[in-house]
């Protein structure tokens, strides 16, 4: 399984990296939505996107359309995680396409919770995780 | 009376503020040193790095978080995962997402539609143009953390860019 990290924050996608590292995700990471596009004209088929809403150059939301309007890219699952917690946020990001949304803070319960909810994680013996690091 | 009332901008609850940003200390920062508030007598940073997050919409806020050098770095360290000592870029990142989270969910209890600005942190209290409607004073294990939400006075604001 491949998870392509999307978020402006280094910190948040260090958090975001490890979290579904250790349920067995290589990772690619982008600084933005363009910069993730570019991963995906260049070929890159994640199996999921984890994809904040604010963002310099291009949000995530404009990241979700450009997906969806590509058939090519239509088995990319499309994740929202971010603060925005209101409700028409929600509404309008699961409209434009994103299968999952969740709110930070989050728990890494909670991502392998979606994740496992969109198929993405397999039950796995816990010796074959990887540990997260402290 | 009804009426001015009606007109009134949401404020959010001090209470409801202070359990988004225990949330997000304990969730990114470890359970094991939670945020306390302990109200205005909390010893005053005398260096500090300041986030802050502007919320513009039906609601206008901005929302900030103040924390001494040596919180700071110390929030860099365990978002990003450090060994050494963080570099300044390090720190503006990680005390952007938190004031990003912190002013994200505050942004949830305020009227709809509305949009979160992206972070900026500098070096320095960030300079409020009102008095805060929420002003929490808080430890963070023996380093000061302040977090406010300004609110403008009045709601006839300029128009949006």
């Amino acid at each position: 399984m491949h998870a392509l990290i999307i978020d402006d924050s280094r910190a948040m996608r260090t958090i975001l990296r490890r979290t579904v590292a250790a349920l067995g995700f290589a990772t690619t990471e982008a600084g933005d939505g363009r910069a993730a596009l570019d991963h995906l004209e260049a070929g890159l088929r994640p199996d999921v996107c984890l994809i904040d809403w604010n963002m310099p150059v291009m949000d995530g939301y404009t990241f979700v359309t450009r997906v969806r309007a590509n058939p090519e890219w239509r088995d990319v699952t499309l994740m929202m995680v971010t603060t925005e917690s209101q409700h028409s946020q929600i509404v309008r990001a699961l409209a434009a396409g994103a299968h999952e949304y969740v709110i930070k803070p989050f728990t890494a319960d909670a991502i392998e919770d979606k994740l496992r909810l969109l198929g993405l994680v397999r039950d796995l013996p816990d010796a074959t995780r990887a540990e997260v690091p402290a | 009376m009804s009426a001015v009332l009606d007109e009134a901008p949401a404020l959010p609850a001090a209470a409801d503020v202070l359990a988004i940003a225990e949330e997000v200390v304990a969730t990114y920062l470890g359970a094991d040193e939670p945020l306390l508030e302990v109200g205005p007598g909390a010893p005053a940073a005398a260096a500090v790095v300041s986030g802050s997050v502007g919320v513009t919409g039906t609601a206008r806020a901005t929302v900030t978080v103040e924390l001494d050098e040596a919180a700071a770095g110390r929030v860099a360290v365990l978002m990003l995962g450090l060994d050494g000592i963080p570099a300044p870029e390090d720190v503006a990142d990680a005390v952007g997402e938190l004031v990003n989270m912190i002013g994200g969910n505050v942004k949830s209890l305020l009227p709809e539609p509305s949009v979160l600005s992206l972070p900026v942190v500098t070096a320095g209290r960030v300079l409020g143009a009102a008095d805060p409607v929420v002003d929490l004073h808080c430890l963070w294990g023996p380093h000061p953390v302040r977090v406010t939400v300004h609110v403008p006075t009045s709601t006839t604001s300029p128009q949006e860019s």
